[in-house]
């Protein structure tokens, strides 16, 4: 796979999600087995992994625009923490990485410690004791990439959590964000540096303000497609004024979003330092959820308000992954601080250096 | 959603204007050194300061991207971005010469004949030559096809012009206005016909420079009025009777660059001399995440001018969000600070406030309000 792929990985994503329309996620109806199967009949859940390593090979941009297309499609699958964070991490890690077709997720929260059962110094064998909090697909995953400390550093240890019990909980649109507890679990691990403990911080980042951008994109494109069709006071919704203003607000919050996003992505491939990046990217795509989900509220009107419409399957995740993988409060402190690292002065060099 | 008329590729990496940053960067540091010029907020309305802008001229910043036969100097758009970007940033006054560079010299390359091009163009480039926009009208706001400044041929060919335009930052300052004008009489059935635009020298007789007060008591805005002005029949800008088209494709220049999001920059800079503690530091990234987009949306437009594309709509939508930022900067940073705004404040972050502040109304309002630019972008939707 290349990166000219681009646009056929896309094509076949949407070409998949035709026979899978998002519904709404109970404790019963978690996630989307049957999606997720025939994404990874395709080879697209092991995409951005090389194929020597079990994947099917591809760039991050590969990986990057099937979370897109997934996302968009409100569909429920871990696509975005596999792809994106945690095969990554485990892959830089140096650990052997699960099948792709067994859903791998990500740990960066709660309090997780890990005892070296070895020497410690590189890949080796830990003891995990604590409670991964906020699990994304808690439940759903075979496999947990949980960032645990431990006394001579962070450590990123693979641990294999099917059948192992959840307290369960889930975010606004009902995705798995449970927790595990962990009470002197053996698993392979190895040692990060703080620098790399804080990029797969941002990279989780990251990969939600990507999911966040698709979705913007999307519930701007249903809007202007209902005030295309919605007909009142005999003309359609968008030929009034006041409705106008408001999707150009929507468009312009979109579109802005997507800027940075997309810079940001490349300035990964680039192998920039990702930190601030992923930072912003992540403020920025959480701020314009405020506005574009109440406006596209507003424009549906009452229909958009009910389970009945598909609206909710975006807009509930939108409001949910603007607080995932860090709030847009700590990722703005991160931002502030890290621009103001080489002085008081020296904001605006910093400024022109982040993408 | 008509993205593909809202959405513009991603602006290519450009070492070429990383190195004339690096360039602008150093002329700049030395020249708040030796004490030259001040850092104030908006100075491209408010920054008159020729002997500066002679200085950019003689550095080769200004005129960058024409052809060197007119004084340009043959750059890309990229590269006139990046030094556009670090004078707004440096709150440098570039008020004399920015709208002559950004917009009237494009117009003049577009449309002008040739000698107008070799008369003026090299004369801009150096940072001698100023321009105003002469668009608005007393009774002519947002619905600029309603102007009445009218020009009509006299026997020798001239243009015999009469009316007022208005708004027109520094005319007191400034050598030319590209003035439109109706040169057939208003169609009800075509509102965009029948009008042209002129380039007409300031100092002719006829015309009076009125100053219009803003709300800082700045000298910026004018009334200029037009009596019986005899213009030479040879200073028609491009065709008589394509003003509309003209003045469209001018606009995509003046709604386009970084002055749309970097007006307040100085404030910003300001703050983050003093923000340490976590909500601070909170405040300042929300602020840079939003600036940082806006960059982003307005590197893609001058790669787009690179590729010679036109993006009037994707223009109108920075122009909407940047505005906009430019506006909340001040509200944001109030609440993360105990400064009173004012223009006699002993703190510099004061100064900056009330500046910003006092400017403000403008913002939202020049080159096109927000509510028409969202009209044009809701176009761009296909809503309209």
């Amino acid at each position: 796979m290349t990166s000219s792929d681009v646009d056929l990985v896309v094509e076949t994503v949407r070409d998949i999600l035709t026979g899978h329309e998002p519904f709404v996620l109970t404790p019963e109806r978690p996630w989307d087995a049957g999606l997720w199967s025939a994404l990874a009949e395709a080879g697209l859940t092991g995409v951005g992994v090389p194929e020597e390593a079990g994947g099917s090979g591809g760039e991050l941009a590969d990986a990057v625009a099937i979370v897109g297309a997934l996302a968009a499609g409100a569909a429920a699958v871990p696509v975005a923490e596999q792809l994106l964070v945690a095969a990554p991490a485990v892959l830089a890690a140096d650990l052997d990485l699960p099948a792709p077709e067994e859903p791998l997720s990500i740990a960066v929260d709660g309090a997780v410690t890990a005892e070296p059962r070895d020497d410690g110094d590189g890949p080796g064998s830990w003891t995990l004791t604590g409670t991964a909090t906020d699990v994304a697909w808690a439940g759903v995953a075979q496999h947990l990439a949980v960032l645990a400390t431990s006394p001579v550093g962070p450590v990123l240890a693979l641990v294999h959590v099917a059948g192992r019990e959840v307290t369960a909980a889930a975010n606004l649109a009902g995705e798995p964000r449970g927790s595990y507890v962990l009470q002197g679990v053996t698993a392979p691990g190895a040692l990060l540096t703080g620098a790399q403990a804080e990029q797969l911080r941002a990279r989780y980042a990251l990969a939600r303000a990507v999911q966040l951008s698709a979705a913007l994109q999307q519930v701007l494109a249903w809007t202007v497609q209902y005030a295309g069709e919605r007909q009142q006071f005999g003309r359609p919704l968008g030929r009034f004024q006041a409705i106008q203003m408001e999707l150009a607000e929507m468009a312009g919050e979109v579109t802005a979003v997507a800027a940075l996003v997309d810079a940001a992505v490349q300035a990964v491939e680039r192998g920039e330092s990702l930190v601030l990046a992923a930072a912003a990217s992540k403020v920025r795509a959480g701020a314009a959820v405020e506005v574009v989900a109440r406006l596209a509220h507003q424009v549906h009107g009452a229909i958009g308000f009910t389970q009945e419409h598909r609206l909710h399957h975006l807009t509930r995740r939108c409001w949910s992954w603007r607080d995932e993988a860090g709030t847009e409060t700590a990722w703005a402190r991160v931002l502030g601080a890290g621009l103001l690292g080489d002085g008081p002065d020296a904001l605006w060099p910093a400024l022109t250096r982040v993408v | 959603m008509g993205s593909n008329s809202l959405t513009l590729a991603p602006a290519p990496r450009s070492a070429a204007a990383e190195e004339v940053r690096a360039e602008v960067r150093e002329f700049l540091a030395a020249e708040l050194a030796a004490g030259s010029f001040t850092t104030h907020v908006d100075t491209w309305l408010s920054g008159v300061d020729p002997a500066f802008s002679r200085k950019l001229g003689e550095r080769g910043w200004l005129g960058m991207t024409w052809p060197k036969r007119y004084g340009g100097h043959e750059r890309t758009a990229m590269e006139r971005y990046a030094v556009t970007e670090e004078l707004l940033a440096a709150g440098a006054p570039v008020a004399a010469h920015w709208i002559a560079d950004r917009q009237s010299g494009p117009n003049l390359l577009r449309y002008g004949t040739e000698a107008q091009r070799t008369e003026i163009l090299p004369r801009i480039a150096a940072g001698e030559c100023y321009f105003v926009i002469g668009m608005s009208e007393p009774d002519s706001g947002s619905d600029l096809a309603s102007i009445r400044t009218r020009a009509t041929r006299n026997g020798d060919g001239d243009w015999v012009v009469n009316g007022a335009k208005v708004w027109t930052s520094n005319a007191h300052t400034s050598h030319y206005a590209i003035t439109l004008v109706r040169t057939s009489p208003a169609d009800p059935a075509n509102r965009h016909a029948g009008l042209s635009q002129l380039l007409v020298d300031l100092s002719l007789p006829g015309i009076t420079v009125n100053p219009i007060r803003i709300l800082d008591g700045g000298h910026h805005f004018n009334e200029v009025v037009f009596d019986d002005v005899v213009v030479p029949g040879d200073m028609l800008l491009g065709e008589e009777g394509a003003g509309w088209h003209q003045v469209t494709a001018e606009l995509a220049f003046e709604r386009s660059g970084p002055e749309r999001f970097l007006s307040t920059y100085p404030l910003i800079a300001e703050f983050a001399r003093r923000a340490s503690d976590p909500a601070q530091l909170a405040a300042l990234g929300r602020i840079s995440a939003r600036l940082l987009a806006l960059r982003q949306l307005s590197l893609r437009i001058a790669g787009a001018l690179d590729r010679g594309e036109l993006p009037d709509i994707p223009a109108a939508l920075v122009k909407d969000v940047g505005t906009t930022f430019e506006a909340d900067v001040i509200d944001e940073v109030r609440r993360a600070v105990d400064v009173p705004a004012s223009l006699d404040s002993p703190d510099p972050l004061g100064r900056a406030l009330a500046e910003a502040q006092l400017h403000a109304p403008g913002y939202t309002l020049r080159g096109g309000t927000n509510e028409i630019l969202r009209g044009i972008v809701a176009r761009g939707l296909g809503l309209r």
